[in-house]
């Protein structure tokens, strides 16, 4: 939550992270529902990319705020110019959005019905994965490490080990990897084959963990 | 239930509330939303396009997208000129918030709900809905709907003067004396020069559940 008693910006101003995203909701440290931006650097950028909310049961609202979208829900397409409200209420619901024109903007409110709202562990990962990407690793790592304080995830704990690999601290890689898999089993198998974890292959614990 | 539904911001219906332009164009409502509350308005220029209001009742924490336009914010003593594309972030309840539109065709959207809490939908909704109605249609749609949202001494109050309204006396003393046992001072404030519950005002039932 921010300090202010209110505040104001320009979509067009707010900072993007990665090639599409305007973070909103951590901009202003909204509580309450979960909101983003999506804007197209060019006709065909798929700025919605294609996910279910299985896994976060959030309902959400789609609005295009600017230009002119292609929605693919459910295997139907929509076409939806400047002012189109699509809702998707059932997370299972697969759901993408390409833009027609550069500039197309379209923003996006979620949250889960009859729960309070927590932010997602996708924010994160989202907004650490273009730095990932770039190599900057101590960036990404502070990313996951800030996200890790709101709740454990296992996601993030892995991602977190993997940034820790390739950063060469092996003992914090080893433990937010051994966290992961406690939480979730599927760690363990994605760190069998995954390269970020190479440069701590070696270790003892980390074998005995996979095993 | 389909999975998804879509909708234009210039198709949705247009309702209009107070007396200050302020047309209420429900979103939320419309596509059955149930995760966080969502309307858009319009108005005139020069109109008011947000109602001057705060959230104290509600504890919603809030956010405004000019979608098209241009309108002016004033959040407690500050104005805001916001363009098509701000947005309006409001976290603290007790702001007193409005805003006038400025060009013509102007729609902002706003997006509200309580931190820490699964969303409810605001009664208010209800009344708002219902204001248009013939008062006998406002009964009826009240009475079938309130139960969607939390029980509010507001919703009890408003069906009171819709009853009331409506000719039914008896219907509407009962619905007075429930909203006055929820919050009494409050009741008694609202009662106080509203011409809707004229024909009870004679009544002893109405004196005690009022306090005058």
């Amino acid at each position: 939550m921010t300090e202010a008693a209110f505040e104001s910006a320009r979509i067009d101003e707010l900072q993007r992270a990665g090639r599409f995203w305007v973070p909103i909701r951590k901009r202003f440290g909204i509580g309450a529902f979960g909101v983003n931006a999506w804007v197209a650097q060019a006709e065909g950028d798929e700025i919605v990319s294609e996910h279910v909310e299985g896994s976060s049961g959030h309902q959400e609202l789609y609005v295009v705020v600017a230009g002119h979208a292609t929605f693919t829900v459910g295997g139907e397409e929509i076409d939806a110019p400047t002012g189109t409200l699509v809702f998707v209420r059932d997370p299972e619901a697969k759901r993408k959005a390409v833009a027609k024109e550069a500039g197309t903007t379209v923003l996006t409110v979620g949250a889960k019905p009859g729960e309070a709202f927590e932010v997602s562990s996708w924010e994160a990962s989202a907004e650490m994965f273009p730095l990932y990407e770039a190599g900057d690793y101590e960036s990404a790592a502070a990313i996951l490490r800030e996200a890790l304080e709101h709740g454990e995830d296992y996601g993030l704990l892995y991602n977190l080990a993997c940034v820790e690999s390739l950063l060469g601290r092996r003992d914090d890689a080893v433990e937010h990897l051994r966290r992961s898999i406690e939480l979730d089993p599927r760690s363990a198998e994605a760190a069998k084959s995954d390269p970020d974890l190479d440069a701590i292959r070696d270790d003892q614990r980390l074998a005995s963990m996979l095993s | 239930m389909s999975s998804y539904n879509v909708v234009k911001l210039d198709e949705l219906e247009s309702i209009p509330v107070g007396d200050r332009g302020l047309q209420w164009r429900p979103i939320r409502l419309q596509l059955g939303i149930r995760a966080f509350g969502t309307n858009a308005y319009t108005a005139d220029v020069g109109d008011e396009i947000v109602e001057e209001h705060t959230e104290a009742t509600y504890g919603h924490e809030e956010m405004y997208v000019v979608v098209r336009g241009r309108a002016t914010f004033t959040l407690d003593d500050e104005e805001i000129d916001a363009p098509a594309g701000t947005l309006v972030h409001v976290p603290d309840p007790s702001v007193q918030r409005t805003a006038v539109a400025q060009e013509p065709g102007t729609v902002v959207l706003a997006v509200g709900g309580k931190p820490g809490e699964a969303f409810q939908p605001s009664p208010w909704e209800l009344g708002f809905r219902a204001s248009k109605l013939e008062p006998a249609e406002a009964v009826a749609y009240v009475e079938a709907h309130m139960d969607e949202y939390p029980e509010m001494a507001a919703t009890h109050y408003n069906l009171a003067c819709f009853r009331a309204l409506a000719g039914d006396k008896e219907g509407a003393l009962q619905a007075l004396e429930r909203a006055a046992e929820m919050d009494a001072d409050t009741v008694r404030n609202w009662a106080e020069g509203d011409s809707d519950l004229d024909s009870l005002k004679n009544d002893p039932r109405y004196r005690r559940a009022v306090g005058t």
